[in-house]
């Protein structure tokens, strides 16, 4: 399995997972909500050299769900959406400017431009968020080796 | 879960044939009918070294070994026969990738699943022949790839050059291939020789969601990335001369055309929904499965019926997408060789689906039921005769076409009695994939696999090079093995090698 990790935007691939089907990725952050955007920026980080995008226009997503797992899928699946269909905007950066985790609602804000073949490399296409293996695993008292919160998610490509 | 030590667990697999293995109830819980697994003695160590692996680990990863998803499958509520897993099979979302299994449509409780058809549905192979030779196509062969890279949108965030509007997507969700043929874009005899002649009749287009739409409209007419591929071959080998020639295939040398494409983004939107909505259905129903990946619903309850439908919309953008890239094939070659595709003689041989649940009538026991049959990286392989194959292979057999990777062999295999009556009438679809794609990028280098492809005199367009080495033959089973295997055990019956000189890819 080949793992993105998305801390402080460094990429790199995990040997410990290691499975035929496509690719997990691996983000952590302070809060909830900086992870939730590093897993984000990850998953576009599969699809193109985010280097080459610029911060032109700005896009609203909204997500909501019953659980935080269910969240999690469903602010993905937007931001594949954001990708897949009319604008089709790669974003640079996420804001996830409400985050509530009582009524499982996301707010964020997108800032990036149109996906442009002659501008943006191609990396690969993702076909899918899955809820396979995932897991938000949250450390309120972490050690020096643990970040507050890590995300796992399959995506299917 | 019960834990059980790999040699425990080896105790409920055992040896049928030299080239199949039946796995035994009690092997995963609630098991209704046996799993078997076709593999033959290169195979064979990847498939137990799965199931060894996953036996020392400590429950970290998303995937099960393909041996014990094909148990769990064998758990789900009305499966008839057994679950059967062919020689490509690796570990997929809930059934593995190369897994098939059948569901009494009379049983009231019988479950219909996305994940025991896939993400991209209707996934399947085309191959085109023409009339040229190899010392045609050679001299040109670098600018003939070039304008196949240049005619068909590949790779991510590439859009389809077919004039299309909403209204029109709608027309091809519900007609697939009819519409194709209205719009001109394929020969009527092209239908001829797709499974369903390219139209599941109960598409319902209003049963798929508006972002599924969203995401399928700029996508039409668009190959993909991943495995998916345009490839130019020469037919290098016949096994089967008679077959082959039912096909228009004569000699060796004769070039061929074989697009592997499925239903984009449209397809993938499509099962995202169905899982979220079957989430909801299993626990109404009280449904319950070895694996939450299995989500599945009744296939008379409403979200299994909404499903089927939807899912038969996604098969017919499917046809749509590989009719759209056929015409665009055929201007390609016409361009080169300033004729035209009719002169050429680019006639659809045939065009498979290896995604796929469809309902098919079979006889078990003796008694001939209703089925639904899922085919999820398995190929139809109906024999001679069979109603449901077109005219022209009714004394062959139906042509199934197993695409190799980058690089390597594909083949042309005939569908067999054996197959109907063991498989229910499936066999392999590809190479199946063997390395992951992280040990992919760690051992192998992009630039040694171009390097590969000029020594092999294989022309290249990749749309992202640098991803190359994922889908490098190294990371995949030996798709001659697979075929062989399916060809041993009599699940399909060897007929033509085809080998690359150009491949597209995204």
């Amino acid at each position: 399995m080949l793992c993105l990790h998305f801390g402080n935007h460094i990429l790199y691939e995990n040997a410990d997972l290691d499975h035929t089907a496509d690719v997990q990725l691996h983000s952590w952050g302070d809060d909830l909500k900086e992870a939730f955007e590093q897993v984000g920026m990850a998953m576009f980080g599969y699809m193109t050299e985010l280097d080459t995008v610029e911060i032109k226009e700005k896009h609203e997503i909204e997500a909501q769900s019953e659980d935080l797992d269910g969240l999690l899928f469903r602010f993905l699946d937007e931001l594949l959406f954001l990708f897949s269909a009319e604008d089709f905007i790669i974003p640079k950066k996420l804001i996830i400017t409400n985050f509530n985790t009582e009524t499982f609602y996301i707010k964020c804000s997108c800032y990036g431009e149109t996906f442009d073949l002659s501008k943006h490399p191609q990396g690969t296409e993702v076909k899918a968020i899955t809820y396979s293996a995932m897991q938000i695993v949250q450390n309120p008292n972490p050690n020096q080796n643990q970040n507050k919160v890590d995300i796992f998610v399959i995506i299917d490509i | 879960m019960v834990i059980r030590t790999y040699d425990q667990e080896l105790e409920y697999i055992e040896r049928l044939t030299d080239y199949s293995f039946r796995i035994k109830k009690g092997f995963q819980p609630n098991m209704k009918v046996e799993g078997v697994f076709y593999v033959n003695k290169h195979l064979e160590p990847l498939m137990f070294e799965e199931l060894r692996n996953s036996c020392r680990s400590d429950g970290i990863g998303g995937f099960l070994p393909g041996m014990k998803q094909i148990a769990n499958v064998a758990a789900l509520d009305g499966i008839v026969g057994k679950s059967v897993g062919l020689p490509d099979i690796h570990s997929g979302y809930g059934f593995a990738i190369g897994n098939m299994a059948a569901f009494d449509m009379n049983n009231p409780l019988s479950i219909v699943s996305p994940g025991g058809v896939g993400f991209d549905i209707n996934c399947g192979v085309r191959l085109l022949r023409t009339n040229l030779m190899e010392k045609d196509v050679k001299p040109v062969q670098e600018q003939l790839a070039q304008s196949l890279f240049d005619h068909i949108p590949v790779g991510v965030g590439s859009k389809g050059i077919i004039p299309m509007n909403a209204r029109d997507l709608e027309e091809a969700l519900e007609m697939g291939m009819d519409w194709s043929l209205r719009e001109g874009y394929v020969w009527a005899e092209d239908k001829e020789h797709c499974e369903e002649y390219g139209r599941m009749l109960n598409a319902d287009p209003s049963k798929v969601s508006l972002r599924a739409k969203k995401r399928g409209l700029p996508q039409l007419g668009t190959l993909g990335a991943g495995n998916h591929y345009a490839e130019i071959q020469v037919v290098d080998e016949i096994y089967d001369k008679w077959a082959a020639s039912k096909m228009g295939i004569e000699e060796t040398g004769q070039v061929c055309i074989m697009i592997h494409s499925g239903s984009r983004g449209f397809g993938h939107q499509v099962a995202t929904d169905a899982l979220v909505e079957m989430e909801k259905a299993m626990k109404r129903d009280k449904i319950e499965t070895n694996d939450r990946q299995l989500a599945c619903a009744r296939i008379q309850s409403p979200e299994g019926q909404n499903y089927l439908k939807a899912m038969a919309a996604a098969a017919n953008f499917a046809w749509v997408n590989r009719s759209s890239m056929t015409f665009l094939t055929r201007q390609a070659f016409a361009k080169q060789f300033n004729t035209t595709p009719d002169d050429l003689d680019m006639h659809v041989i045939y065009d498979v689906s290896h995604n796929i649940a469809k309902i098919e009538n079979h006889v078990i026991d003796g008694k001939e039921m209703k089925l639904l049959v899922h085919r999820k990286g398995s190929t139809r392989a109906f024999p001679p005769h069979h109603p449901l194959i077109p005219v022209d292979y009714q004394l062959t057999g139906q042509p199934v076409l197993v695409g190799g990777t980058m690089g390597t062999c594909s083949y042309i295999l005939t569908g067999t009695e054996k197959a109907l009556s063991e498989t229910f009438g499936s066999t392999c679809h590809g190479a199946g994939r063997a390395l992951s794609r992280a040990k992919s990028r760690r051992n192998i280098d992009y630039m040694d696999i171009l390097e590969q492809m000029k020594t092999k005199d294989i022309a290249i367009r990749v749309a992202s090079p640098k991803l190359v080495m994922e889908e490098a033959p190294e990371s995949y089973k030996n798709v001659t093995d697979v075929v062989d295997t399916c060809h041993k055990a009599g699940i399909s019956k060897n007929c033509v090698k085809l080998r690359p000189i150009a491949v597209i890819k995204g």
